[in-house]
């Protein structure tokens, strides 16, 4: 019997995630992950905070794919660059895309292009030495954060803690300085909905107690009588007044943003509120507000003309899942069930062709760079990170290739 | 002897290491390895050693793959007095108000309907420096060796 052969594209989570569930099923199948980037594992390494390094521990799960599973790792090839859906078709008998969703969320109202406002995606990517980042802006005294999701309060957590904070955490130099010197003094963060119902989770304020060097405000928290709001609500009522520091934290609910201001660049934010309208000045806007597609691949046309959008089918033999088919939402615990029950799908329809060539279509790509590649960056990060933090990540492109290769010719 | 590994896992390290577990006792020991999302609450068998690996999610909360489970237990109350386990949790210091209360909370459900627990309840710490299988194999040799005594070696 031929075993069937099939691509992810996206090493991320969800894709990660997807190859498990399949090779624990069914051992023989040929199962490839392609990947954008030379590394694997998308936001466990470039979106969950670099002081949230136990979160980041299902990197062993995943890497347990590809040392014992069977699976390869193709990185350093982008669906649509190097290979084409088309040809991945042709070569697999299921297609699968985990590619997630990269771009920020753009802040449609006027003014929302203004300079000085910056997606929480594109500061996380530059914090974490994501290869594709651009520099880390200056935000100047006063930054506001719109949003009041998990990101938001990442970005709120490390815009807050001292140096010390950051202890064993894999932030590189070039953040760690720039968290140090950027000179912030107040940080306001904004939701659009009540307390109540804020998409934070309620251990992610919780954390905020810990933090050493600010003092936080809480204004018009509100109050519920459903019992896992009113504990949210205790969680944020709790945090005002804690008073550790010189730099300010306020966090104020119910704002609905209604227009940027500023000539050239960000010099406040006008909000509606149950009040009126309500002007606050800032001297840059951090918005977490959600991601959408970067457009590279046609995910609005796929998802639109999808056999079975629920069930991540999009037409027989190509499927998706993870943030790329159920949109910006969901932890990883959600990703690992979505592909679970894709894994059991695509084995169910699944019927391999002996005639498909599979993986040598990707094995001679020139750009490609395998498994080992990345164990050897991998062991490189580990074995040069100072000794306050756990790794020390490489953030350019050129640089990765240059170890994920040079050492395979000295072998 | 013969061992139940049962797991409770939001996102799969659990699982990961009952199966490590699981190739680590099974040349010496008849072992079955269970999420306990497919665990009844009768379903325990009293010439069976049970290997519970569970961890905590949310705030100091049972993972997913537990929560059915305990809610069977809860409401079936079932009679473990002849039941004998180890537990060995998988959690974060970081959370440090509620670190492993997700196992904690499983044990103390388990001891209610009267089960008893074979050795120290011990704990991953997954912002730590030790590998959870480092932690859990000498456990599992342990538990496994004072079980063997109170069950029976060739139960
Ligand atoms: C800032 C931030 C912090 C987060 N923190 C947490 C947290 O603490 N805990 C938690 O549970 N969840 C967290 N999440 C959510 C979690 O990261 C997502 O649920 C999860 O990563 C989604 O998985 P995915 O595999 O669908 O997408 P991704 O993780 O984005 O993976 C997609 C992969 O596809 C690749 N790719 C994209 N386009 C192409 C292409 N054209 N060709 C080839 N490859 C491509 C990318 O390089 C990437 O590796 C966070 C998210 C963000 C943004
Ligand atoms: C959102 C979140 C909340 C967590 N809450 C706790 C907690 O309250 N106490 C604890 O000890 N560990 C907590 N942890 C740590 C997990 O228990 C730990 O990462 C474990 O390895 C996860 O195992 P699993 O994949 O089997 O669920 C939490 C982890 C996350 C990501």
């Amino acid at each position: 019997m031929t075993a069937g052969k099939i691509a992810i594209v996206g090493a991320g989570p969800s894709g990660c995630f997807l190859a498990q569930s399949l090779l624990k099923a069914a051992p023989e199948l040929e199962v490839d992950l392609i990947d954008r980037l030379p590394v694997p594992y998308g936001l466990v390494r470039y979106g969950v905070a670099a002081d949230h390094q136990g979160t980041k521990g299902v990197a062993r799960q995943f890497a347990r794919i590809f040392e014992r599973q069977g699976a390869q790792f193709h990185g350093n090839i982008t669906l649509g660059q190097e290979v084409t859906l088309e040809a991945l078709q042709t070569a697999y008998d299921a297609v699968v895309l985990a590619a997630g969703l990269m771009q920020d969320r753009a802040l449609e109202i006027p003014g929302g292009d203004l300079p000085g406002i910056h997606g929480a995606g594109a500061i996380t990517r530059a914090l974490y030495d994501h290869p594709d980042a651009t520099p880390l802006p200056d935000l100047g005294p006063r930054p506001l954060i719109v949003g009041n999701g998990n990101v938001a309060i990442d970005l709120l957590r490390l815009l807050a803690k001292q140096p010390e904070e950051l202890e064993g955490s894999d932030l590189g130099p070039v953040a760690t300085g720039w968290l140090r010197q950027n000179g912030v003094e107040e940080i306001t963060i904004t939701g659009r909905s009540p307390a109540a119902q804020a998409k934070f989770d309620t251990v992610m304020i919780k954390e905020l107690s810990k933090l050493s060097g600010v003092t936080i405000h809480v204004e018009g928290a509100g109050s519920s009588e459903d019992a896992a709001e009113a504990k949210k609500i205790e969680a944020v009522l709790a945090l005002h007044g804690h008073a550790t520091g010189p730099r300010r934290v306020t966090f104020r609910f119910g704002l609905t943003p209604l227009a940027v201001e500023g000539d050239e660049r960000v010099t406040a934010m006008r909000f509606q509120t149950t009040a009126g309208e309500e002007t606050l000045p800032c001297t840059s806007v951090l918005t977490a507000i959600g991601f959408c597609a970067d457009g590279v691949l046609p995910r609005d046309t796929l998802l639109a003309g999808a056999q079975d959008a629920e069930a991540g089918v999009l037409a027989p033999g190509l499927y998706a899942t993870g943030w790329f088919r159920r949109g910006p939402r969901g932890t990883i615990p959600e990703n690992r069930a979505d592909a679970q029950a894709l894994a059991t799908r695509i084995l169910a329809e699944l019927t391999p062709d002996p005639d498909k060539p599979g993986r040598v279509i990707l094995s001679d790509l020139d750009a490609r760079v395998d498994y080992s590649g990345w164990t050897r960056i991998d062991a490189h990060e580990i074995a040069t990170a100072p000794d306050d933090r756990c790794r020390a990540k490489i953030a350019s492109r050129e640089e990765m290739l240059r170890l994920a290769r040079e050492e395979e010719k000295t072998k | 002897m013969k061992i139940t590994i049962l797991y409770g896992t939001e996102t799969g390290n659990a699982e990961m290491l009952a199966e490590d577990i699981q190739a680590e006792l099974e040349g010496d020991h008849e072992v079955d390895c269970l999420n306990l999302s497919d665990m009844g609450a009768g379903d325990f068998d009293p010439s069976r050693f049970y290997l519970l690996v569970c961890s905590t999610y949310g705030d100091g909360e049972l993972p997913a793959s537990a929560q059915p489970f305990a809610e069977a237990v809860e409401a079936e109350k079932p009679d473990l007095s002849a039941i004998k386990f180890a537990i060995f949790g998988l959690g974060d210091s970081e959370y440090d108000e509620t670190f492993n209360f997700g196992p904690k909370t499983l044990a103390e459900l388990l001891q209610a309907q009267g089960a008893t627990q074979v050795g120290e309840r011990i704990a991953h710490d997954a912002s730590g420096p030790d590998m959870a299988e480092d932690l859990a194999f000498p456990w599992a040799e342990a538990v496994v060796a004072e079980a063997a005594e109170l069950i029976g070696e060739d139960a």
